[in-house]
């Protein structure tokens, strides 16, 4: 049975490295690498970042280079608060970076080296999209589900679909929204904060908004 | 086999693995290399193959075969590409590419895809037979001697892409490059789970001591490793912990200055009772794995390193790791996550003393280290890999759905 249209399929996707040849080893470089990168570079050092998982500290692989490889904490700080769901699309984030750079070498402009083999690496994705074989038609088997999954599916579904559906929106929102009319839930589960949070830790927050909802449904509460 | 990996593999990986195998069944990968026993690439091909077999693909494996003129010329080939200044002369290079004509008519090099595995076979590509030719480099060529790289860019100029172990080994070629990072297999000997008490038994006749916490690196004898850093390190850990230091690796025969290294170690350690040299033979895979789980805190102190494949299997025994900053060690060790990064001998002691005094901090960070060997370096995920790279060169674009 592959299931009606209402059906929530669950998804992930899988990601290949692709090398682009460019590197940096100092921050004026990494500004001109920014600068030249395609926009599937940008891509991958920025919203793919939520793939990994230790990103409590940083929020792009910029801020992480910054912070960790130059030892510019004031820097990988500002770049970690850059939002890439309100930038503007990937444009809107290379022109964020860079602005936050030239800030940054305006205060500083002497940048220093990294350690040999510590160079940041301007790569991209392939992006393999499959259905896990994994579904759910009303929010018990939801629940069940969302115990289940890797980590990978939360990340297509919580992170990815917001490049995709546009904004704040993520798959399961809109699945509570629009399918299930449960608007609420899709709002609570919609202000989990994608930041601060790693993937597993973003699971024990969808469950518990989940959880509570069932709850809620079997007792007869509004 | 691949029910195998079921419970410990990420599940998405071998659903993955499925569907893939069949938008490709019954098409034909070959795979050539120069060796079918012996390093790296020839194991995880090993083990791969029957992987491969059983998603049902017509999977070859096939062997270039060579004088001892060839491999000496190889074997100088891979050293210039890594950087180190080598004379081959042109009778040299006519020979390696003779070699390489008459192993092109000796083998069938029909399939849909064909993984060349590093420089020594890489002109089988001047008599590609349709399908589509990847030249799988496992060697870092990022500074190479610049004759010596003219030569191999020339012939790797004909390939489709091309495929590094990291971003920071490969150099441009006008190709597609992609990374695809090496694995270890959970299932092999030296990866496979064991109980206490085999561990403690292996141990035991090694004649390790278990009464104090151990320290322990694994790799050859040779100073890229610096082995002797490793003892200055245990000399500073000691001042203040009780514990051991074992420096295991294998057999120095065939390398002369792996034998004086070895020697240099014995000085350097000086009849230490706490410093256990051991000198493991080839297939050592039971020992490498017991010591692995009996140490307390692992060391990959290297200087210069491939990979350091050493890391990501002392990381899947839930290990707390320290290694130099340099090769793919960063790529396996998230510094404060997973383990810590360091650049100096006096660093690598501050850690270790760290995770001595602090065992819940290096249970966390094992922990943490285990389950990012699990999602990013298990051979499941390098065999899924090559099959994405496959499928994407099969259809294009850089969103595919499977």
């Amino acid at each position: 049975m592959a299931g009606g249209p209402s059906t929530f399929h669950f998804k992930e996707s899988a990601t290949i490295l692709k090398a682009t040849g460019r590197s940096a080893r100092n921050l004026r470089e990494l500004r001109e690498g920014i600068g030249r990168a395609p926009e599937k570079s940008i891509f991958h050092h920025t919203y793919e970042y939520f793939l990994n998982d230790f990103v409590l500290q940083y929020t792009n692989d910029f801020a992480r280079w910054a912070g960790e490889f130059l030892e510019e904490r004031a820097l990988a700080e500002r770049l970690t608060s850059i939002d890439p769901y309100e930038s503007g699309g990937i444009e809107g984030v290379r022109k964020a970076i860079l602005d936050v750079i030239d800030r940054y070498m305006e205060e500083f402009p002497a940048p220093r080296d990294v350690f040999p083999e510590n160079e940041f690496y301007f790569n991209e994705n392939v992006v393999l999209v499959f259905p896990v074989g994994i579904r759910a038609e009303n929010l018990a088997e939801f629940l069940m589900a969302i115990k289940y999954v890797d980590p990978a599916s939360l990340y297509y579904h919580f992170y990815d679909a917001r490049t995709r559906l546009g904004g704040e929106l993520n798959d399961f929102s809109a699945w509570f929204a629009d399918v299930l009319g449960k608007k609420e839930l899709a709002e609570r589960v919609g202000l989990i904060d994608p930041f601060v949070h790693d993937l597993e830790r973003i699971r024990g927050l969808i469950l518990r908004e989940v959880e509570e909802e069932v709850r809620r449904d079997m007792e007869g509460q509004p | 086999v691949i029910s195998g990996y079921v419970g410990i593999a990420p599940k998405g990986d071998l659903v993955l693995l499925q569907r893939l195998a069949k938008k490709l069944r019954g098409k034909r990968l070959l795979n050539v290399n120069s060796t079918r026993s012996g390093g790296g690439v020839a194991e995880i091909l090993g083990r791969a193959m029957p992987i491969y077999h059983e998603l049902g693909l017509d999977a070859r494996w096939e062997v270039v075969k060579g004088d001892a003129r060839f491999f000496e010329t190889t074997k100088r080939l891979h050293n210039a590409l890594q950087g180190k200044p080598q004379e081959i002369t042109a009778q040299m290079w006519e020979h390696y590419l003779e070699v390489n004509a008459k192993n092109a008519g000796r083998l069938d090099l029909a399939a849909d895809v064909v993984f060349v595995h590093d420089p020594q076979p890489a002109p089988l590509v001047r008599y590609r037979d349709g399908g589509k030719w990847v030249w799988r480099c496992h060697i870092d060529v990022s500074k190479p001697q610049p004759a010596a790289w003219e030569r191999v860019e020339d012939i790797c100029r004909n390939y489709d892409a091309a495929v590094f172990s990291v971003s920071k080994f490969a150099r441009y070629l006008g190709l597609d490059q992609y990374v695809i990072r090496p694995s270890i297999d959970p299932l092999s000997e030296k990866n496979r789970e064991m109980e206490p008490e085999e561990v403690k038994s292996t141990l035991e006749r090694l004649g390790i001591p278990g009464d104090r916490p151990i320290l322990l690196q694994v790799s050859r004898f040779d100073r890229f490793k610096d082995p002797v850093g490793v003892i200055r390190v245990f000399r500073m850990v000691r001042k203040y912990n009780r514990c051991i230091l074992v420096l295991a690796g294998s057999s120095a025969d065939d390398d002369p200055e792996g034998e004086a290294v070895l020697a240099e170690v014995r000085e350097m350690a000086d009849d230490d009772p706490d410093i256990y040299t051991l000198l493991l033979p080839p297939g050592s895979d039971r020992e490498i794995n017991a010591l692995q789980r009996g140490a307390t805190v692992i060391l990959q102190k290297s200087l210069r390193e491939g990979f350091g494949l050493t890391v990501a299997e002392a990381m899947w025994k839930g290990k707390p790791v320290i290694g130099g900053a340099v090769g793919g060690i960063p790529q396996q060790i998230v510094h404060g996550t997973t383990g810590f990064l360091v650049y100096s001998v006096e660093g690598a002691a501050f850690r270790v003393r760290q995770f001595l005094n602090n065992p819940e901090m290096g249970g966390r960070m094992g922990e943490s280290g285990r389950e990012h060997v699990r999602k990013n370096f298990l051979i499941t995920r390098q065999v899924r890999d090559y099959l994405g790279i496959w499928y994407a060169m099969e259809t294009g674009g850089a969103m595919l759905e499977v």
